[in-house]
């Protein structure tokens, strides 16, 4: 699996040359796997230019297939999706699993989008590429372009964030953004789903210090990073879904700290990367 | 009064390193009348950073006013609008002015985008009084001491124009608009762009006239205007449906109104800062001698109008 970043932001994008270096797209991570298909984890502004270097290849000429994977349909998580260049073109094809009672449900809150009063689109019948809707069976896995995906649900304030754990090889990735843990931590399912983890991607929204004041926002600290990825034993975490107003240098201090709070839990083994737009892992 | 811009960017925010000089937020301005409550000018992700400040002030307390025209409710001129700190403190007042709509209340409109599949923050939840005025094609109010009044744009969905005249000063923001020639953009979606040189339903054109007109009356000794130029002349001629303008048809209305200064606004996502200072250059050379002058607005900038403080 070859994992790129395209947007690495929380909540809302954050242009301005004080997130120059880490990026101020909001979330969308792209999964290239062994046979070279393609996945795609969320639809932020990221999805944007994903976007513009996917029309060079097969999705420029209608020919494109990919595995669209979103945790949840909070704006920050969809706002690409109508500047997504290859949804325009007929003859792509593209399968959305994600986070909805239905897969007709999930159409409507797409549809919504395209909602006359808010697009020029009017409907999603406009695109012109193929979009089929999957709602997901939390915890059982299914098959996307030779990758076994499974996911399971995490609080995120008053709704649910699905976290994804990619598996090819015997290497294992798992994108885990916009999650609130309860007081008691993470439960014994989703630790599960990140039990080992080669990559494990986790929401490092705020300083503990920040989190308090908005608890109810439902999104972690690095503090709360630190701790799922002891817990679970990953061996590399990325941190993820950075607070609009953090510049690069909050970044920096944020990784820093992380990076202490994980040797204080008895991590030192684990690998820290705080994620990049731009950046690429390789499994 | 002082006209600030917050965001420049037209469709979808765009952060990055090419887009750090004329900044990578979407719509917002605000004019600010001299001892006067803030009148914004849409709600694009600009608005955020006009949050932070006013709540430095009165915001801060829960004793702020301000009033949001909206031209249209288009993503990029309303995702900032859940992300404006005053409407998190009890005590502070938004008007909100948008175009009255046949089918469904303007409160309706802006409260689906805060339910719950989309945001953790119903807008019924938020501790500020927000209140709702739906306005009529051509109407004119008063917002304290400055005199708004507005017109309708070629647009899809129908977007309009307002005029804010105050302190002796007058800013007209005119975004989004396709110019009024080659096809009427309201509530229908078009799929696919005219044909090159087809003839205009007559009605049609009759329309376009009208709303050119009543642009260039409202436009009319301005001191400033603020105009919709996201597209290159290429660009329009493959996409006129999209209902945006090229810098030739603000410079035409510009001219034919006599106003003081015309902004580019509205910049395309994919716009680099150095092609953005190509498009002023060519716009100031084909202005040369002309009566007003002509600027690329960007992110921050501030232009003091009329009488001073």
């Amino acid at each position: 699996m070859r994992i790129t970043f395209w947007g690495v932001r929380g909540s809302i994008p954050a242009p301005g040359p004080e997130t120059n270096r880490y990026g101020g797209n909001t979330a969308c991570v792209s999964v290239t796997t062994a046979r070279g298909e393609l996945i795609i984890i969320d639809m932020g502004t990221g999805l944007v230019p994903l976007g513009a270097h996917l029309l060079q290849s097969g999705f420029g000429k209608g020919e494109g297939q990919a595995t669209l994977l979103l945790s949840h349909s909070h704006w920050d998580h969809i706002q690409g999706f109508p500047f997504f260049p290859p949804v325009f073109i007929p003859g792509n094809q593209f399968v959305l699993h994600g986070n909805a009672k239905s897969a007709s449900m999930l159409e409507g809150i797409l549809e919504g989008q395209m909602n006359p009063h808010f697009s020029p689109l009017y409907t999603l019948k406009n695109l012109g590429a193929a979009i089929e809707f999957r709602s997901v069976t939390r915890g059982a896995y299914f098959d996307a372009g030779g990758v076994r995906v499974c996911a399971q649900a995490n609080p995120h304030g008053n709704i649910t964030a699905l976290a994804f754990r990619l598996e090819e090889d015997g290497k294992s990735f798992v994108y885990a953004s916009d999650v609130g843990y309860p007081d008691e931590g993470p439960g014994d399912a989703i630790i599960e789903l990140y039990r080992d983890a080669d990559v494990l991607l986790h929401d490092c929204t705020y300083t503990p210090e920040d989190q308090a004041t908005r608890r109810n926002r439902g999104f972690s600290s690095y503090a709360d990073a630190a701790a799922a990825a002891v817990r679970a034993n990953a061996k590399h975490l990325v941190m993820f879904h950075y607070d609009q107003d953090y510049t690069d240098d909050d970044v920096d201090r944020l990784s820093e700290r992380c990076r202490a709070e994980l040797n204080r839990l008895g991590g030192e083994s684990i690998q820290l990367t705080p994620a990049a737009e731009g950046m690429t892992l390789e499994l | 009064m002082k006209v600030r811009f917050w965001g420049v960017r037209g469709s979808i925010p765009v952060p990055g390193r090419t887009t750090n000089r004329y900044g990578g937020n979407t719509s917002c301005v605000e004019v600010r009348p001299r001892g006067g409550a803030p009148i914004i000018i849409d709600a694009g992700t600009g608005i955020r950073h006009l949050g932070k400040l006013l709540m430095q002030d009165a915001f801060g307390d829960g004793r702020g006013t301000a009033h949001l025209l909206i031209s249209h409710t288009h993503w990029d001129h309303i995702q900032g609008l859940p992300f404006f700190s005053p409407l998190y403190k009890r005590g502070n007042t938004l008007h909100v002015f948008a175009r009255q709509r046949d089918d469904t209340h303007l409160r309706a409109v802006f409260e689906s985008q805060t339910e719950e599949a989309y945001f953790p923050v119903p807008m019924a939840s938020l501790k500020a009084d927000i209140r709702f005025h739906e306005l009529m094609e051509g109407q004119q109010f008063e917002l304290g001491t400055a005199k708004i009044t507005c017109t309708r744009l070629n647009h899809p969905w129908i977007a309009i124009a307002y005029r804010v005249d105050v302190d002796g000063a007058s800013v007209v923001y005119a975004s989004d608009t396709a110019p009024f020639r080659d096809i009427l953009l309201e509530h229908e979606f078009v799929a696919k762009p005219p044909t090159s040189g087809a003839s205009l339903d007559p009605a049609d054109a009759a329309k376009l006239a009208a709303m050119r007109e009543g642009l260039v009356r409202l436009c009319q000794g301005v001191d400033l205007l603020i105009y919709d130029t996201q597209f290159t002349i290429d660009e329009y001629r493959s996409r006129p449906h999209w209902g945006h303008s090229t810098p030739d048809d603000a410079i035409e209305i510009a001219t034919e109104a006599n106003v003081g200064m015309l902004a580019l606004y509205h910049h395309a996502p994919a716009r680099t800062d150095e092609q953005q200072d190509l498009i002023l250059q060519e716009c100031r050379i084909k202005l040369a001698g002309a009566p007003f002058e002509v600027l690329a607005a960007y992110e921050g900038l501030e232009l003091t109008l009329g009488e001073e403080d």
